[in-house]
């Protein structure tokens, strides 16, 4: 494929589980359990999954914000994970990330201009009077007006910190931002405004942009591709249009099929999946998410089924996905 | 149909620093026997200020006015012990927190059987079946073990059926659920709202529904007030809201949210600019600086509910109905 921007190997992050006196090492918590992934130049990536299913560990293991137990992540070709310090510092230019709460993201004792021109510091970007320049037109091109410069994080409302947040990551002109979940903090009237100015941002700068979510509609409004991850692992990958009129995977099923549709005359056939997350220290054999699947048979609970092309461009992880069969039929 | 619960002109006032802040002005609604109810709005437009000012949950310091009609008394008129009679026997709350609303030094068993002690008279025998049977109708499996663990021990699926089976115990009238599902995800709110759609179907209880999530309004409820900077800015049927929404607010929140079911892509089309605070609340119509439509009347006078239809209302000049463009 042209243009690979990111490419994700088998990826994994296991936080060791200690125990006792000597905190002997006795099993792991697999938060992120063999991710593949290859995100092109100018797309929208969006990442899926419930509270604990790994996505931001994975977003943050991407930029070695935590550093992943095993795989590879190449950037434009080149193996992040081998770099040294100062050497993946320089590195972090290219890629940013966005937090989702813009009330703890932001330092609360310094002044936006001192948040926004940090980076420039640190990284040893243009003269003083440069910089000075860059964070006035950063902050009016998020849609701030500059002289709330001198200003202090307390001061702004929510919508308003994560345009500073999402200014931070864009002032050292970077090719990719991981977005981890921007907008669920925000209120519904200010959340379309932060939307529609990431969609702007993209188009204006080329940016890349891996967006973690877990409300779906947002996540199918801005995204390209979206995968679907269930307990560190990959439930289903695909294009937005097609995962979204598709899905192949029972529990993206079920939760499209749970997501409430603002429209009081919606009638659908809803999927309730029984139970709770299983924990990620003790995954379930064979396809981890057979305890809560509707269609679960035997060889589910032996078997991890393999990662498939279930019709062009549309990945899943599950022994009876096909496109468009009978049984999963969604009214 | 009778009214379970009728509110006139109920309205909060909060000192702070000496001055006098409405966090909540001049709500008025009714909620009918065997329906369910829901107070739409963004954060701080007084959802829940108003579900615990119904309640009399409200600190000292809160100034509530106006009248709470529930079967034929008034609930902000009573003494504190007649209202702790009411409270969790015949109206009772379930929280958005399932974590912080339970007590964490007590057992799930000891907790469900504190309100039928109290309320039912019950021995401790009778109450702990009781509340064993409850948790079974609630979906919790291994009930008898549950019954017998800390609130810490349970997933916040769980503690969220754990409140509802506190909540429905003593069988009552009418259910106050403030946000019950915005901790949770989608699989877990699913299984949630279906519990409290079928018990309230099975119990006849009226549900009064707070939340923010416009979907979970379209599934749950029959009829529907929104709510904007203290104020019910407009209230009518959920197909009223909406297929034929009148306040400006309303239709501007309908086109922000993005659609799961839409076939194409479109720009969002967001509110303009933020919420105002209570401190600095515009003189005339709260949303008029906001408002696409807004005019030089707007600026300086407040509007009153307007008839746009049958049990349909919106406080917006536009509405008026002399003017003829509705």
């Amino acid at each position: 494929m042209s243009d690979v921007l990111l490419e994700i190997n088998n990826l994994k992050k296991h936080f060791p589980l200690r125990k006792g006196f000597l905190h002997t090492v006795n099993g792991s918590v697999r938060a992120v359990d063999g991710i593949s992934l290859q995100i092109q130049t100018g797309e929208t990536i969006g990442v899926v999954g419930e509270s604990g299913c790994g996505k931001s560990t994975m977003g943050r293991s991407i930029l070695r914000l935590i550093e992943p137990t095993h795989g590879v992540v190449k950037f434009e070709g080149k193996n992040i994970l081998a770099l040294n310090k100062a050497q993946m510092r320089t590195m972090r230019r290219e890629m940013q990330i966005v937090f989702q709460d813009p009330y703890a993201s932001l330092n609360p004792r310094y002044t936006i201009f001192q948040t926004l021109s940090e980076p420039l510091e640190v990284h040893q970007l243009y003269d003083p009077a440069t910089r000075r320049q860059r964070v006035y037109s950063i902050l009016q091109r998020v849609g701030l007006d500059p002289s709330y410069a001198s200003r202090y994080p307390h001061e702004f409302s929510g919508g308003q910190r994560q345009r500073i947040g999402i200014a931070r990551a864009l002032i050292l002109n970077p090719k990719l931002i991981i977005l981890d979940e921007p907008v669920a903090a925000l209120d519904v009237s200010v959340q379309s405004q932060v939307i529609n100015l990431l969609e702007d941002l993209q188009k204006e700068f080329n940016l890349t942009y891996m967006f973690i979510a877990h409300d779906l509609s947002v996540v199918k409004h801005i995204s390209n591709r979206v995968l679907v991850m269930y307990l560190g692992r990959m439930a289903e990958l695909a294009s937005s249009d097609k995962l979204f009129s598709q899905p192949v995977h029972p529990y993206t099923r079920a939760l499209l099929s749970a997501v409430p549709i603002p429209n009081p005359r919606a009638r659908r056939v809803r999927t309730i999946l029984q139970g709770d997350l299983p924990s990620p220290a003790h995954p379930p054999s064979g396809c981890v998410f057979h305890t809560r699947c509707p269609l679960a048979q035997d060889v589910c609970r032996h078997d991890v089924p393999e990662w498939r092309e279930v019709a062009e461009d549309h990945f899943a992880a599950c022994h009876f996905a096909e496109p468009s069969s009978e049984v999963f039929q969604q009214a | 149909m009778s009214n379970v619960l009728d509110v006139e002109s109920l309205s909060v006032e909060f000192c702070v620093n000496g001055n006098d802040f409405y966090a909540v002005r001049d709500v008025s609604f009714h909620i009918k026997a065997g329906e369910t109810f829901g107070l739409v709005g963004e954060s701080g437009c007084g959802k829940s200020v108003t579900s615990l000012a119904l309640v009399r949950l409200l600190s000292k310091l809160a100034k509530v006015h106006g009248n709470v009609h529930y079967s034929g008394r008034n609930l902000l008129k009573l003494s504190d012990r007649e209202m702790r009679q009411v409270r969790g026997n015949e109206v009772s709350m379930i929280f958005q927190e399932p974590m912080t609303s339970l007590n964490p030094v007590y057992k799930i068993g000891a907790q469900i059987s504190e309100s039928l002690r109290l309320h039912k008279k019950l021995s401790a025998r009778d109450a702990f079946q009781q509340a064993l049977e409850m948790l079974r109708k609630v979906g919790i499996a291994r009930p008898n073990e549950i019954m017998d663990e800390y609130p810490h021990q349970l997933s916040g699926g769980m503690r969220q059926r754990v409140m509802i089976a506190i909540a429905m115990v003593c069988n009552p009238n009418l259910l106050i659920a403030d946000e019950p599902t915005t901790a949770l995800d989608v699989t877990i709110q699913a299984q949630i709202l279906e519990l409290m759609r079928t018990l309230s179907s099975d119990y006849g209880t009226s549900v009064l529904l707070i939340t923010h999530d416009l979907g979970v309004v379209a599934e749950m409820c029959d009829r529907v007030a929104v709510m904007y900077a203290g104020e019910i800015v407009e209230q009518g049927s959920v197909d009223d809201i909406f297929f034929a929404p009148n306040h400006p607010y309303t239709k501007g929140l309908l086109n922000a949210i993005p659609k799961i079911d839409a076939v194409t892509k479109e720009r969002l089309q967001p509110i303009e600019g933020n919420v105002p605070s209570l401190s600095r609340m515009p003189k005339g119509c709260r949303f008029a600086p906001r408002c696409a439509n807004a005019m030089e009347q707007c600026k300086t006078e407040s509007p009153e509910l307007f008839d746009v239809g049958e049990e349909h209302t919106s406080r917006c000049w536009l509405s008026k109905p002399k003017e003829a463009n509705a």
